[in-house]
C-alpha cells in the first residue's frame, strides 16, 4: 500500500511498550498515530490488528488499562506501562539491539572472491 | 509464565462469560471518532472522513471479532455452549435420560465395585511409610513350597551381612492372646515384632511410641486403635500403665493407627508385643532360635537409590554363602523379595482368577447398558434428523454435530458414573460385612479410594465416546434431501444389516455367557447346599477358650476341659458335649503321612487331617461310629488310641479289618480303636481325605492348638439359646476365661458356604442385571424396528397380506437376530466357563442344565420381545399405516 511497510512480525508488542515508556499513558487511537509518526510514516499500522495486540499485552500484565478523558474531552481508554511491561521492554530492546548488530556486520561484511 | 497468566485469564472470561463486550464496543467507538475528527481537521466532510477510518480500522464489526476472540478461549466458548445445548436437550428427554443414566450406572457401579476389590486386595501398597522401599523377605527351598517364614539366626545374618538394606525387621503372627480389663476377657490377635519394627516401617503412632531396642524382652505392648477405642475407651491416659495379657501384666508404649492392622493387609492384627515375649505367649516354639525353625516373617528396607534387583543379587550372593557355612540347614535354601503387603502366594492364584472373571462379568454387563443407550440414542437420533438436516443446511459442520452428540452421550455416561458410585457404594459396605472361614481374624473390609473413584471417571468418559460414536456419525450423516422431505434421513436405500443390527446381535451374544455363568453359580450354590458334610448340623452349639494363654499347663488345660464337658453334658436340654481341637471346615487344619507300624520303608497315607477328641465325640457330632468304639476316658500316659475315618482305613487297609492295627505317624505310634464315617475337613469342595482322630487328653501335651479347644454341645431345643447357660459353666470353672467363636454349628456352616455363597450373589446379581438391560434392549430394539416399517407393512397389508403373515414375518426378522448371537455366545460362554471350573462345587463347568437352558432362555425372552410388536404390527389398520409418514 503507497510503498509502505506493514509492522514486522512480532515488533508491534515492543513498539507499542516503547511508545507507552517515553509517551506515557496514551489511548488507541493516539499510539496508532504516535507509532506512524516515529517511524517517519514509513509505517502504516493495521488498526484493526492493534487492539487484539493490546488485550494481549494487558493478559500478559505486561500494560493496564483504564477509562479515561482526552485533552479535547472524549472518553478514551488509556494504557500504562506496568512494571512487568518495562522489564519486558528492556529485554526486548536488548534482543533486538543485538539481532539487529548481527545482521548488520553480515551486510557490511566486505565480498570475499 | 506470562502466556499462563493470559490463558488463564482467557478461560476465566470464557468459562464466566464475562465478557467485556460493551467495552471492547466503546473502545473501537471512541477510536473512530478520534480518526473521524483527525479527517474532518484535515478536510474531509464527516461521510469520507467516517469512510476512511472505517476502512484503516478493518471494519468495526471483524475488528470487534477478531477482539472477542483474544478475550476468551473460542474453543471453550463452544464446548460451553455445547454442554449447555446438550444439558438442555437431555433434560426435554426425562425419561429416556433416566433410563440411559440408570443402565450406564449399572454397568458402571458394578465395574466400580469390582475395581474396589482389585485395588484393596491387589494395588493397595502396604500401609507403611514409603512402601516403594519395603521388601518382604521369603524364603524358599528347592523342591518344594515351604519355609516361606525365616530361622531366626538367618535374620540375624541378613542383618549384618545384607549392605542393600538399611535395616531389616521381623515379626510373626499370630499371637493368641486374652485380653482382660473392663468386663469379659476377650480373645485377641496380636504380632510379635523386632524392637525395631516400627522403624523399619516408619509407622507413626496415633499415640505413645514403638520399641526401643532394649525393649526386646521387656513385656511392653502396642496396642491396635480399634482394640484401644473398643476395649479402654480410647482412653489416652493408658499409655504408661498396665494391661492384662494371657494374665501377664504388659506396660501400654504406644498405640497403632488405625489404618495399620498388619503389613499383610488381609490381617487384623490387634496387638504388638517384642518378639522376646513370643515365647512366654505363644505355647508351640520351642524351637525359636534354631537355625532349620522357619516362623518370622521378614521385611527390608532398602537403601536410598539400592534397586529391588540389585538387592535380588545381593541375597542371592548370601544365600549361597550361607548354604557353604551351614550345609545342614541351609543347603538348597534361597531368598526371594516381593513388595510388603502383596497377597500371600497361595491367595494371590485364586483371587486373581476369581476377580479376572468378575472383571469380564462386569464388563459384559456395562458393555450391554452401553448397547442398549447407544440403540436409544440412535432412536434419537432419528427423530431429531429434522433438527440436525436444518442444521446442516444453515452451515453447521458435520463435526460439530458429531460433537454435540458425543458430548450428549459422554454427559450421560458421567451421569451415570456418578450414580454408578452411589450404588458400589452400598455394594462394598455389603462385600465388607461377609466373613471367610478362617482361623485367624482377616480384615476384608473394601471401600472406595481415589483409585477407584478415578477408574470409575475414566470408565465413564470412555464408554460416553464409545457408545456415542455411532449414533453421532449417524446422526451427522442425515440425508438431507430425505430429511426436510420428512422421511427416514438415516434409512439407506439397500442396507439390511444396520449397525442397530450389529448392536443386538452383540448384546444377546453377551447375555448368553452372562446368563450362563449366572445359571452355572447358582446351580452350584444350590449343589453346596446338597453337599453331604458327614455330620448332623441341627440342635449344635460351638464354643472356644484357650487355656493356654491364661497360663494354664497341658495337665490343668486337660482337667479343665473335661470338667467343662460335664458340667456342659449336665444342662437341661443338652444331649451330649464333647471338646475338640477344632470343629470341621474350620479353614485350619493340621495333617501328617501315616504308614502302618513297622513298615515306614512306603508312606501309605501321604496326608491325613489330625483332630483332637474326647469322649463324646462321634455321638456329639451326628459322626456315624462304622465299627470300633470312640473315645472314653483315655489315659494321657496310657498307650496312645486313635480313631480313623472310613477313607483313612481303606487306603491303609483295603477291606482288612484295621480295629487292633497299629499306625505311625508324626513319631507316635497309634492303636486303632475305631473306624468314624467320613466328613468334610477344610472345605465342602473338597474330595474325602483321609483323617485320623486323636485323644484330646493323649495329645493335648505336645500339640497346642493354635485355635484353642472347642466345646461342642448337641441339645434338643435352640442351641443360640443354651448360650447363657454355657457361658455361665465355664465362668464358674474361671472368671477370667476369654470366650470366643461363640455359634451354633448353622452359622459356622454358613460362613463355611462362602465361596459358592459369594460366587453366586456376585454373578446372579451382575448377570440378573444384565440379563434384565438385554431384555430391555432387545425389546427396545424390536418395537422400534417395527414401528419404522408400519408403512411397509401397510402396503403388505393393503396388497393383501394376512395377519398371521405380517406376524411371521415380524417374528422370523427377531428370531434370526436371536439365531445369529446364540450362535456366537454359546461358544464364547462354553469357553468362559472353564475359567470358573476352581470354584464349582459338585458340578462341571460344562454343566449340560446350564447350557440348554441359558439359550432357552434367551429365545423366550427375544421371542416376547418381537411377539409384542409383530401383534401391534399386524393390528395396524392399512390405511392409517400408509397415512403415517
Amino acid at each position: 500500500m503507497g510503498g509502505k511497510t506493514d509492522v514486522w512480525q512480532g515488533t508491534l508488542a515492543l513498539m507499542v511498550l516503547r511508545t507507552l515508556e517515553t509517551m506515557g499513558p496514551q489511548h488507541g487511537y493516539g499510539l496508532a498515530r504516535r507509532i506512524e509518526q516515529t517511524s517517519g510514516d514509513a509505517l502504516e499500522l493495521n488498526y484493526g490488528t492493534l487492539y487484539p495486540a493490546l488485550l494481549k499485552l494487558e493478559q500478559e500484565g505486561y500494560i493496564r488499562s483504564r477509562w479515561g478523558t482526552s485533552e479535547n474531552k472524549r472518553k478514551a481508554k488509556f494504557y500504562e506501562l506496568t512494571k512487568a511491561g518495562l522489564r519486558q521492554l528492556r529485554k526486548a530492546a536488548a534482543e533486538w539491539e543485538l539481532t539487529t548488530e548481527i545482521l548488520e556486520r553480515f551486510l557490511k561484511a566486505a565480498p570475499q572472491s | 509464565m506470562r502466556q499462563l497468566r493470559a490463558f488463564l485469564i482467557r478461560c476465566a472470561a470464557a468459562l464466566t462469560g464475562r465478557r467485556r463486550r460493551d467495552d471492547a464496543e466503546a473502545e473501537l467507538a471512541s477510536h473512530l471518532e478520534f480518526h473521524i475528527e483527525d479527517g474532518i481537521r484535515s478536510g474531509l466532510n464527516y461521510e469520507e472522513a467516517r469512510r476512511r477510518a472505517l476502512i484503516r480500522l478493518g471494519g468495526f464489526e471483524q475488528t470487534r471479532q477478531a477482539v472477542r476472540e483474544r478475550q476468551g478461549l473460542p474453543w471453550i466458548e463452544n464446548l460451553v455452549r455445547d454442554f449447555r445445548y446438550s444439558l438442555r436437550t437431555l433434560m426435554r428427554h426425562k425419561a429416556v435420560t433416566t433410563i440411559a443414566i440408570v443402565s450406564i450406572g449399572l454397568g458402571i457401579g458394578a465395574n466400580a465395585t469390582i475395581f474396589s476389590l482389585v485395588s484393596r486386595f491387589v494395588l493397595r501398597p502396604a500401609p507403611v511409610g514409603d512402601p516403594a522401599t519395603l521388601l518382604n523377605i521369603l524364603g524358599t527351598h528347592i523342591g518344594d513350597r515351604c519355609c516361606n517364614n525365616l530361622p531366626w539366626p538367618v535374620y540375624n545374618d541378613l542383618r549384618s551381612d545384607a549392605k542393600s538394606f538399611s535395616d531389616f525387621a521381623a515379626y510373626y503372627f499370630p499371637v493368641p492372646a486374652s485380653v482382660g480389663g473392663q468386663g469379659e476377657p476377650e480373645r485377641a490377635w496380636g504380632e510379635a515384632v523386632s524392637s525395631n519394627f516400627f522403624d523399619v516401617t516408619q509407622i507413626r503412632m496415633v499415640a505413645g511410641r514403638g520399641f526401643t531396642p532394649s525393649e526386646d524382652t521387656q513385656p511392653m505392648i502396642i496396642l491396635g486403635e480399634r482394640l484401644w477405642r473398643r476395649r479402654f475407651n480410647g482412653d489416652p491416659s493408658l499409655i504408661g500403665k498396665s494391661v492384662d495379657l494371657s494374665g501377664r501384666r504388659f506396660t501400654v508404649v504406644g498405640i497403632a493407627p488405625a489404618a495399620f492392622h498388619s503389613i499383610d493387609q488381609i490381617l487384623d492384627t490387634q496387638f504388638w508385643v517384642p518378639l522376646g515375649t513370643a515365647a512366654d505367649l505363644v505355647p508351640n516354639l520351642p524351637r525359636r532360635s534354631a537355625r532349620d525353625y522357619h516362623w518370622l516373617m521378614v521385611v527390608g528396607r532398602l537403601k536410598p537409590g539400592v534397586s529391588r534387583a540389585q538387592a535380588d543379587a545381593e541375597l542371592a550372593n548370601l544365600a549361597a554363602r550361607y548354604a557353604a557355612s551351614y550345609p545342614a540347614t541351609d543347603k538348597d535354601n534361597g531368598f526371594r523379595t516381593e513388595m510388603a503387603g502383596s497377597l500371600p502366594d497361595f491367595f494371590k492364584g485364586t483371587v486373581v482368577i476369581f476377580l479376572a472373571a468378575l472383571f469380564i462379568i462386569v464388563l459384559l454387563v456395562l458393555a450391554i447398558a452401553c448397547a442398549n443407550v447407544a440403540n436409544l440414542l440412535f432412536a434419537q437420533a432419528v427423530a431429531r434428523q429434522r433438527e440436525m438436516a436444518v442444521r446442516v443446511a444453515l452451515g453447521a459442520t458435520r463435526a460439530r454435530l458429531r460433537r454435540q452428540v458425543l458430548m450428549e452421550s459422554v454427559l450421560l455416561s458421567l451421569g451415570g458414573g456418578a450414580f454408578g458410585v452411589l450404588f458400589s457404594l452400598r455394594a462394598t459396605q455389603l462385600l465388607s460385612s461377609v466373613r471367610l472361614p478362617s482361623p485367624v481374624p482377616l480384615d476384608l473390609t473394601v471401600d472406595m479410594d481415589g483409585r477407584v473413584l478415578f477408574f470409575t471417571f475414566l470408565l465413564s468418559l470412555v464408554s460416553g465416546l464409545l457408545l456415542g460414536i455411532a449414533p453421532a456419525w449417524a446422526a451427522s450423516r442425515p440425508m438431507l434431501t430425505n430429511a426436510l422431505k420428512g422421511e427416514d434421513a438415516l434409512a439407506r436405500p439397500g442396507r439390511r444389516w444396520s449397525l442397530r443390527n450389529v448392536l443386538i446381535v452383540g448384546q444377546i451374544a453377551m447375555s448368553v455367557v452372562l446368563l450362563s455363568a449366572t445359571i452355572l453359580f447358582l446351580r452350584n450354590l444350590e449343589s453346596a447346599a446338597r453337599i453331604d458334610v458327614g455330620f448332623q448340623s441341627r440342635g449344635m452349639l460351638l464354643l472356644s477358650i484357650d487355656p493356654r494363654v491364661h497360663g494354664y499347663s497341658t495337665e490343668r488345660t486337660n482337667t479343665l476341659l473335661e470338667h467343662l464337658r460335664l458340667r456342659a453334658s449336665g444342662l437341661p436340654g443338652v444331649i451330649s458335649a464333647t471338646c475338640t481341637d477344632q470343629p470341621p471346615l474350620s479353614g485350619g487344619h493340621r495333617s501328617d503321612g501315616f504308614t502302618i507300624a513297622g513298615r515306614e520303608d512306603y508312606k501309605a497315607v501321604p496326608s491325613a487331617e489330625l483332630y483332637m477328641a474326647s469322649s463324646g465325640y462321634f455321638e456329639t457330632m451326628g459322626i456315624p461310629l462304622l465299627a470300633g468304639r470312640g473315645f472314653r476316658n483315655e489315659r494321657a500316659d496310657g498307650p496312645r488310641v486313635a480313631i480313623v475315618n472310613k477313607a483313612f482305613a481303606e487306603r491303609l487297609f483295603g477291606n482288612a479289618n484295621p480295629i487292633g492295627q497299629h499306625v505311625h505317624g508324626g513319631s507316635w505310634d497309634y492303636e486303632i480303636i475305631g473306624v468314624a464315617g467320613n466328613t468334610k475337613s477344610r472345605s465342602l469342595g473338597e474330595d474325602t481325605r483321609p483323617v485320623l482322630y486323636r485323644s484330646l487328653a493323649q495329645s493335648i501335651g505336645e500339640d497346642a492348638s493354635l485355635m484353642g479347644y472347642t466345646l461342642v454341645v448337641r441339645t434338643v431345643g435352640d442351641p443360640a439359646a443354651l448360650s447363657e447357660a454355657v457361658r455361665r459353666q465355664v465362668y464358674a470353672l474361671d472368671s477370667a476365661m476369654a470366650i470366643y467363636n461363640e455359634e451354633t454349628m448353622d452359622e459356622h456352616l454358613r460362613t463355611a458356604y462362602f465361596l459358592p455363597r459369594l460366587a453366586a450373589e456376585l454373578f446372579g446379581v451382575f448377570g440378573g442385571i444384565g440379563l434384565v438391560l438385554a431384555a430391555i434392549g432387545l425389546y427396545g430394539v424390536m418395537s422400534y424396528a417395527v414401528s419404522r416399517r408400519t408403512r411397509e407393512i401397510g402396503i403388505r397389508m393393503a396388497m393383501g397380506a394376512r395377519r398371521g403373515e405380517v406376524q411371521r414375518f415380524v417374528l422370523r426378522q427377531g428370531l434370526l437376530l436371536t439365531a445369529i448371537a446364540l450362535a456366537i455366545g454359546w461358544p464364547a460362554a462354553w469357553m468362559l466357563t472353564r475359567l470358573a471350573a476352581s470354584f464349582l462345587y459338585g458340578i462341571a463347568p460344562h454343566d449340560a442344565w446350564t447350557f440348554i437352558t441359558a439359550p432357552v432362555f434367551l429365545c423366550l425372552i427375544a421371542l416376547i420381545a418381537c411377539w409384542v410388536p409383530a401383534r401391534r404390527a399386524a393390528s395396524v389398520h392399512p390405511m392409517e399405516a400408509l397415512r403415517t409418514e
